[in-house]
C-alpha cells in the first residue's frame, strides 16, 4: 500500500508529523507536550492533570466558553489528555476546518491565561473525576497494579491523588506551566486530507516563535511491594498480575507481544479459551501490553465472583506459566493476521493515524511506513518467539486483586 | 457509495453499501429480536442466546469458530439490546467470504447443553459485573418504571434468577421462532464484492425455512412514565450517587427524532452544553448528560446525572431548572448553530468508517426498509431549524412526568 508521510523539525524542536490519506473527507491532529505527570513532584500527585484542565479555561484572546464554542463551531471533535509523560490536545474534524483549529490549540498550550478565579471549579472538576474512579473496580485495579509495578513516578496515577489534589493552588499550576510547556520535545501530528506545505507554514507561524528551555529528566525511583490486595465491597473480585516486558522500541518487542497475544489477546486466546469457554469462570479476562519509552509491562486482569476468583487466579497464572516451549504456529499466525489487519484498518481514521504517528516518534523517533510494520510481523517465526521466552520468561510477577478478600499468590510466583 | 439489495426466496434481505476507497469490509446480521419479544420466563434469553451463538453449530465448534474469526484477522463480536440482537466482523476485503461464511453459519447454532450451563455462569459474572458498577443497575430501574409494563421495560441481561431457571429447550424454541430469515437481514458495507454476498448468501441462508409468525408483541407503548417519581437504590460502599431520569420522546418512526438529538446536544451534550457549563464545568458534579434514545414505538429523553450524595436533589433540581428555563424561553442562535455544526460533524465523520456505517445502514434497514447515504442524513441535519427544536420542546416537556431512579450510598 502506498503511503505518504512526512516530518519536519521547527528550531525550537517540536516535530511536525504528517500522513495525506487523499480518500478521507477528515483531517485530524494531535499536539503532544512533554508536560505529563511524572513531573507531578512529591505530594502534588494529579498537577499536570490540573493544569491540562486549566489550560482549557481561557488562553489567548478566548475565554473558556469561547474555546469550546469556536472549536465545536467548527465541527471539530476535540478530547484532551494527560498522560505520565505528555499533556495531548486532540481534534477530528473535516478537513477544510483544519486551519481554523489550530490557532485554537496554539492559544491553549503557548498562551494558557490560567485564571485564578476558574481555579477551584477546574480542581474540583478533577477531583469528581477521582471520586468517579473510586467506584470503577477494574480502574482502581489496574491503578493499583501500575502503582506497585513501575518505578515511581511513572507507576504513580496520572489523573492524581485526592488528597493531594486538593492541597495544589493556582501558583503550583502557574509554575508547572512555565516551566513544563514549552516547545523542546513537543509533538504535532497530523493526518487525514492533509496539505502538508500549507500545515507546516502554519505551524511555523503559530508555534516557530515559542520559546524555552525543556525540564531536567526524571529519574526512575524505587518500586513498590510485588503483590497488594485493596479492600472491595462488592460482589466481584478483580484480579490483575503484571510481569516486565520490552518496551516497543526495543527489537524483541514484536515477539514479546506475540507471545502476549498468544496468552490473552482475542478469543482464540489461551487465557479466553480455558477461563472464560471452558469453565465460565469470568466474563472479561484478557492480556495486554502496556509501554513508556524505558520499560513496559504485561498484563492480564480478570474479574468473577468471590467465590470462584482463586480458582480464576490459578488457571491464569497456570497458562502463563504454561508459555515458553508450547507455541504453535497456527497461534502465531492467528495473532500475524489479526495485527496486520488492524494495521491496515487504521488507514480508514484520520484520528488513529494522527494518534500511531505521535506514538511512533516519542518511542521510536521514526515513523515506520506501514509496509515496514506489515513486514516486521512476516519477519516473527515460532523459533524467534521461543527463543525470546527462552531468555526472558515470565518472572517476578506483581498480583493485586481487589475485593472481599486477599488471594493466595503462591510461594515463588512473586518476587 | 452505492446501495444494493436483492432478497431471497424464504424473506431474507441482503443489502450493501459499497465504498471504492474502503480498505476493509464490514458484514452483519441484524435479527428482530431483543429483549422485548421475551416473556418473564424467557427474561435474558436474547442476549444469553447471542453468546451461545459462539458456541459453535453441530459442525463447527465453539474453538474453532473464535480461531477462524482470529485467523481472518476479524474484528468480531455482538450486541443485544430491547429490539435487536446484531452479528458483525469487520475483515480486510480479501476475507469477505470467509468472514460471510463462518457468520452465517453460527446463525443456526448446536445450542449443546453443556455449553449451556458453563455460559450460563459466564452471564451470570456479566450481569454481577454491571451490578458492581456506575450507575449500579439505575438505568435498568429507571426503564422498568417509565415503561411499567410493557415489554421494553426489561432488562436486556436479565436477573441472576431468571437466568438461572431458564432451560434449554425454551432457548431453542425462542431461536427457531426469533431467527427466521424474514427477521433478519445481512447487511455490508465498505469494500463489498455484492454479486458474491448474494451467492454466499443463497447458498449457506438460502435453505433457512421461514416461520408463519414472526410478528413482535406490539402493545401501546406509554406515552408518559408508567411509575413517576422517584426510586432510590443503596449501594453503602459508592462513592458517588448516580441518577437516571427518564421522560417521554420522539419514537424512531417520530418526524422529530432528529431535532430531539438535536436538542440533547444543546442541553445536554458531555461537552459545551447547557448541563456542561452549569455543572460539569462548575465541578459540582461528574457528570450531567441528557440525551435521545428511540425505540420503534417509543422515544426517551434521558439525563445521566453522578455527583456527591448530599448534592443529588439540588443537582437534579438544577437541571430542571434548566429544562423548565429551555421549554419557556426557547433556545438561543448560537447554541443552536454550535449543536448543529457538531451533529453534522459527527455525521461526516462517523461516514467515514465501514464499521460505523453497518450499524447505521443495517439498523436502519432492519427496522424501517430505509437506507439514506451520508450526504442525506447530513441535509437532513443541516435543514434542521430552531423552530424544529421548539416543536420538541412544546411537545416532550422535559421538565414533566418523568421516572427517576437513584442509586448510591445516601439511601434518601
Amino acid at each position: 500500500m502506498k503511503q505518504t508521510l512526512f516530518s519536519a523539525t521547527l528550531d525550537n524542536g517540536i516535530t511536525l508529523l504528517g500522513e495525506d490519506l487523499p480518500d478521507l473527507e477528515s483531517a485530524a491532529v494531535a499536539i503532544h507536550v512533554p508536560a505529563g505527570a511524572v513531573h507531578d513532584g512529591p505530594g502534588r500527585c494529579g498537577l499536570a492533570t490540573l493544569a491540562g484542565e486549566l489550560c482549557l479555561r481561557g488562553a489567548g484572546q478566548r475565554d473558556s466558553r469561547r474555546i469550546v464554542e469556536d472549536l465545536e463551531n467548527a465541527g471539530v471533535q476535540w478530547a484532551h489528555s494527560v498522560s505520565a509523560t505528555h499533556a495531548s490536545f486532540s481534534g477530528a474534524m473535516v478537513a477544510r476546518r483544519l486551519p481554523d483549529a489550530l490557532p485554537i490549540f496554539a492559544d491553549i498550550v503557548r498562551r494558557p491565561r490560567l485564571p485564578p478565579d476558574e481555579f477551584d471549579a477546574a480542581r474540583d472538576m478533577v477531583l469528581q473525576g477521582l471520586a468517579g474512579t473510586e467506584d470503577d473496580p477494574a480502574h482502581r485495579t489496574m491503578l493499583a497494579l501500575r502503582q506497585i509495578h513501575f518505578p515511581a513516578p511513572w507507576g504513580m496515577p496520572a489523573e492524581g491523588l485526592a488528597a493531594e489534589v486538593e492541597r495544589l493552588s493556582c501558583a503550583d499550576v502557574r509554575r508547572f506551566c512555565s516551566t513544563h510547556l514549552l516547545p523542546a520535545g513537543s509533538i504535532i501530528a497530523v493526518a487525514g486530507r492533509i496539505d502538508w506545505p500549507d500545515f507546516v507554514a502554519r505551524c511555523t507561524r503559530l508555534f516557530g516563535d515559542w520559546r524555552g528551555d525543556p525540564p531536567p529528566p526524571i529519574a526512575p525511583g524505587p518500586r513498590g511491594p510485588h503483590s497488594r490486595h485493596v479492600p472491595h465491597d462488592a460482589q466481584q473480585t478483580h484480579v490483575a498480575i503484571a510481569w516486565s516486558q520490552p518496551p516497543y522500541r526495543d527489537d524483541a518487542s514484536h515477539e514479546a507481544t506475540a507471545a502476549l497475544g498468544i496468552l490473552g489477546g482475542g478469543s482464540s486466546s489461551r487465557l479466553f479459551t480455558e477461563v472464560r469457554e471452558r469453565r465460565g469462570l469470568c466474563y472479561t479476562v484478557s492480556a495486554g501490553y502496556q509501554t513508556h519509552r524505558d520499560f513496559a509491562i504485561a498484563v492480564c486482569y480478570a474479574g468473577t465472583t468471590a467465590a470462584r476468583a482463586q480458582e480464576t487466579l490459578d488457571v491464569i497464572l497456570a497458562e502463563i506459566e504454561r508459555l515458553p516451549g508450547t507455541i504453535s504456529a497456527e497461534e502465531l499466525d492467528r495473532i500475524k493476521a489479526r495485527a496486520k489487519s488492524a494495521l491496515v484498518m487504521q488507514q480508514e481514521s484520520s484520528a488513529a493515524r494522527a494518534g500511531s504517528l505521535g506514538r511512533q516518534w516519542y518511542h521510536l523517533g521514526e515513523m515506520r511506513t506501514l509496509a515496514e510494520e506489515l513486514a516486521r510481523y512476516d519477519r516473527l517465526t515460532v523459533a524467534a518467539v521461543e527463543d525470546w521466552l527462552a531468555a526472558q520468561p515470565p518472572k517476578d510477577l506483581s498480583v493485586v486483586s481487589l475485593g472481599h478478600e486477599a488471594l493466595e499468590v503462591p510461594r515463588g510466583v512473586s518476587a | 457509495m452505492a446501495f444494493l439489495r436483492e432478497r431471497l426466496d424464504n424473506g431474507l434481505e441482503v443489502i450493501a453499501e459499497t465504498s471504492a476507497h474502503a480498505v476493509s469490509t464490514s458484514v452483519g446480521f441484524f435479527v428482530n429480536t431483543g429483549s422485548r419479544d421475551e416473556s418473564d420466563l424467557l427474561w435474558g434469553t436474547s442476549h444469553f442466546l447471542e453468546h451461545m451463538i459462539f458456541k459453535g453449530t453441530e459442525s463447527v465448534s465453539g474453538d474453532e469458530i473464535n480461531r477462524r474469526f482470529d485467523a481472518m484477522g476479524a474484528s468480531a463480536n455482538a450486541y443485544t439490546a430491547e429490539e435487536d440482537t446484531v452479528y458483525y466482523a469487520t475483515v480486510l476485503p480479501d476475507r469477505q467470504a470467509d468472514a460471510v461464511d463462518l457468520i452465517a453459519r453460527m446463525m443456526r447454532p448446536a445450542l449443546r447443553e453443556e455449553d449451556f450451563s458453563t455460559e450460563k455462569l459466564v452471564i451470570l459474572e456479566e450481569i454481577r459485573m454491571y451490578d458492581d458498577q456506575p450507575p449500579f443497575g439505575a438505568d435498568d430501574q429507571c426503564r422498568a418504571a417509565f415503561f411499567g409494563d410493557h415489554p421494553l421495560a426489561r432488562s436486556v441481561l436479565g436477573t441472576v434468577e431468571s437466568i438461572t431457571a431458564l432451560p434449554v429447550e425454551a432457548m431453542r424454541d425462542y431461536h427457531h421462532r426469533r431467527y427466521a430469515p424474514g427477521t433478519m437481514v445481512l447487511a455490508a458495507t465498505g469494500a463489498v464484492d455484492f454479486p458474491a454476498l448474494v451467492a454466499d448468501a443463497r447458498r449457506l441462508c438460502g435453505g433457512w425455512e421461514s416461520q408463519p409468525d414472526t410478528t413482535r408483541l406490539r402493545p401501546d407503548a406509554p406515552d408518559r412514565a408508567a411509575r413517576p417519581g422517584t426510586t432510590r437504590i443503596v449501594r453503602p460502599s459508592a462513592t458517588l450517587e448516580y441518577g437516571v431520569r427518564m421522560s417521554p420522546g420522539p419514537s424512531e418512526r417520530h418526524a422529530d427524532r432528529f431535532a430531539a438529538k438535536l436538542l440533547a446536544a444543546v442541553l445536554g451534550d458531555s461537552s459545551g452544553s447547557r448541563l456542561y457549563w452549569a455543572l460539569v464545568d462548575s465541578g459540582d458534579a461528574e457528570q450531567a448528560t441528557l440525551h435521545h434514545h428511540e425505540f420503534l414505538d417509543a422515544g426517551l429523553f434521558v439525563t445521566q446525572l453522578s455527583c456527591d450524595a448530599d448534592a443529588i436533589d439540588t443537582q437534579f433540581e438544577r437541571i430542571l431548572e434548566i429544562y423548565r428555563d429551555a421549554a419557556t424561553r426557547g433556545i438561543a442562535g448560537p447554541e443552536f448553530d454550535q449543536a448543529r455544526n457538531k451533529l453534522a460533524s459527527r455525521v461526516v465523520l462517523a461516514g467515514e468508517r465501514p464499521r460505523r456505517r453497518l450499524f447505521e445502514v443495517g439498523g436502519e434497514w432492519a427496522h424501517a426498509r430505509t437506507y439514506r447515504t451520508v450526504a442525506e442524513t447530513l441535509g437532513i441535519v443541516e435543514s434542521l431549524t430552531r423552530n424544529d427544536v421548539q416543536q420538541v420542546l412544546e411537545r416532550w416537556r422535559l421538565d414533566e412526568s418523568a421516572s427517576i431512579v437513584l442509586a448510591g450510598p445516601s439511601g434518601g
